[in-house]
């Protein structure tokens, strides 16, 4: 199954991007590594690629700091309340990707409601220039991806048995060493999940980039849409294998470096 | 010879969960270097103690030392313990050596040292070759020894067990009860373990307490508990028991005549001429001698033979009796006989309480 609907369009995908582009079909007969030159050889793609990883980091490290006191809280809840918490941190996600990044628009904007209130407050001269910077499609993703990783880290946590952190204690580890030798390492698992859900889904949120990214602040999977409307499928599809070879690094860095494996398997 | 030290101390401890008292008024003095078992039914408060030996559970009031200490607000982490829990809670990420290499770590002991003491606790419960191991690569057993060797190389002053062996089959447990009770008396460490098997206590221990509903009912030597119970439920909790009923009609010093429903007997008792008693004997102390000897009249029901004994179900005026005979020769016994079922005085007791 994995084969016939992920692995043959894929390689579909790098088979048209090797050709040449064409006016009336798909692509051209010509073969040529021109696509993958124009991408990796320009330095406005490679700052693109560039500013695409910086979003990426900057995002996953927010999400991280901020994720997981907050996963940690929700997971001591008794079972009731703390399925009303993930509930409510659900809410964001049941509007739509667009209609939430409008609503961001009406914050943000030149006459939106932050500004008014700051001029309004007489604490700017000027409208700040909020929308359509890199820092308003960090926030705005942030919004949307936060809960996915407050959810995988908490249901981790949650799933942990209390016995370990017994044990820690009863050989001697305080509550901060039984968090840092015990608790942290067990919840590996919900971090690299939440971790990679929220990495995918950064590199894919076409919506929330372009609405609150505007023209100047386009990251990669912006080029893949703009290359798409000009009909230039070949470049098109370059541009996506590059990006999805971007995407399967930082997955297999993550993976490597958080090592869930040593954990999962336990019925323990 | 002086005695030894108390390690473990609980003076009128108690505990309650919302509206359900789990341990009532509960006084224990653990001296060192003993195996002490808390045994009794689901429920009983068992658990619960150990815990609050342990200070996974803070007492409503009354007092636990350790060694000496008051300890009672110590949290766990600063006791002077180690648990052994009924699921083991090996750490996963963590293999065999690292997870009985834990406690050292916590206390700072410098690497050399660790080293040794973890090969020497690995070599003391034979897992030496399987120290690069997982938990989840192990078997029950194996992590089992894993968990022990975690919690004795601390050398803590009280080694805590969770119904230990209480997930392993019938033959590693038994071994395991050996393993168990000889690695103790050669570290010399105090345990003190949870369970509900009479068996396993009768073996294991030293002295055994008998739980039922948060009150310790009887504690004692094995022999002592299991020959002179006090109560009807401490004598069925340990093992089969034949229950008669009679009331007092004479005594003769320290032993009083009693008539049942079958006879009279002799039993040793303060109770008074006209108080009701209720005798308890162990099967294995009930004899059946052909008739016209002394004892109960009874008729032999049903016969099952068990290998290297064969249990006897007889109905008498006094109630069904059941008697267990060694298999040491050929009997004439059949079912339908009558014989005469007797006992040595010493072999009986009287139990406390109204006869229910």
């Amino acid at each position: 199954m994995a084969a016939l609907f992920f692995i043959a369009p894929v390689l579909y995908l790098f088979w048209v991007s090797l050709h040449q582009p064409s006016q009336s079909e798909l692509f051209g007969a010509a073969l040529t590594l021109q696509n993958y030159a124009s991408v990796l050889g320009d330095s406005f793609y490679l700052s693109i690629i560039r500013r695409t990883l910086g979003v990426a980091a900057v995002i996953l490290a927010i999400s991280l700091f901020i994720g997981y006191p907050v996963a940690y809280f929700v997971a001591l809840l008794p079972p009731r309340k703390r399925m009303i918490a993930m509930l409510m941190l659900l809410f964001p996600l049941m509007v739509s990707n667009v209609v939430r990044a409008y609503g961001w628009v009406a914050l943000l904007g030149r006459r939106g409601v932050v500004n008014s209130s700051l001029s309004g407050i007489g604490l700017i001269d000027a409208p700040l220039d909020l929308l359509y910077t890199t820092q308003a499609v960090v926030v705005g993703l942030m919004t949307i991806l936060l809960p996915y990783m407050v959810i995988s880290i908490a249901n981790s946590l949650a799933a942990l048995d209390r016995r370990y952190e017994e044990a820690a204690q009863s050989l001697g580890a305080g509550p901060v060493r039984t968090f840092l030798h015990v608790t942290l390492p067990l919840s590996t698992p919900g971090v690299a999940s939440g971790t990679l859900l929220v990495l995918l889904l950064t590199l894919s949120a076409y919506v929330t980039i372009t609405l609150l990214g505007g023209p100047r602040s386009k990251l990669l999977v912006s080029m893949i849409y703009d290359s798409v409307t000009a009909f230039q499928w070949p470049h098109a599809a370059a541009l996506a294998f590059v990006l999805l070879v971007i995407a399967l690094l930082l997955t297999a860095l993550i993976l490597a470096l958080l090592r869930p494996g040593r954990v999962l398997g336990t019925g323990r | 010879m002086s005695d030894p030290p108390i390690d473990v101390q609980l003076i009128g401890v108690r505990k309650t969960f919302g509206s359900v008292v789990a341990v009532d008024d509960v006084r224990l003095d653990i001296p060192r270097g003993t195996i002490f078992s808390l045994l009794g039914p689901s429920g009983c408060g068992k658990t619960t103690t150990l815990r609050l030996i342990a200070g996974f559970e803070q007492p409503d009031s009354g007092e636990v030392h350790i060694r000496g200490e008051r300890v009672t607000a110590v949290p766990p982490y600063r006791r002077n313990f180690s648990m052994v829990f009924q699921s083991y809670a090996l750490f996963p990420h963590l293999d065999v050596a690292d997870n009985v290499a834990f406690g050292l770590r916590m206390r700072r002991v410098a690497r050399n040292d660790r080293v040794r003491a973890v090969n020497d606790a690995l070599e003391l419960v034979k897992l030496t070759a399987l120290a690069d191991r997982y938990p989840r690569q192990l078997s029950g057993g194996q992590q089992q020894r894993v968990a022990l060797a975690r919690a004795i190389v601390v050398k803590p002053a009280v080694l805590l067990l969770d119904e230990p062996l209480g997930a392993l089959d019938k033959m590693l447990r038994e071994e395991m009860q050996i393993e168990l009770r000889s690695l103790q008396q050669r570290l010399g460490i105090t345990a003190v373990f949870v369970t509900h098997d009479q068996e396993e206590a009768l073996t294991l221990s030293d002295c055994v307490a008998v739980m039922r509903n948060g009150v310790i009912e009887q504690m004692g030597a094995p022999r002592e508990i299991y020959d002179r119970p006090r109560t009807q439920f401490v004598a069925g909790f340990l093992g089969a028991s034949n229950f008669i009923d009679g009331i007092v009609v004479d005594r003769d010093g320290a032993s009083a005549i009693v008539e049942t429903a079958g006879g009279r007997v002799p039993v040793r008792t303060d109770s008074r001429v006209g108080e009701r008693v209720r005798i308890a004997v162990r099967p294995e102390r009930l004899r059946m001698v052909a008739q016209g000897g002394d004892g109960l009249p009874a008729r032999i029901r049903d016969i099952v033979y068990r290998g290297p004994v064969t249990h006897f179900y007889l109905d008498s005026a006094a109630g069904a009796l059941l008697s267990y005979q060694q298999n040491a020769g050929a009997h004439e016994w059949a079912v339908g006989t009558q014989v005469h079922c007797a006992w040595d005085i010493d072999s009986a007791v009287a139990l406390e309480g109204e006869p229910s």
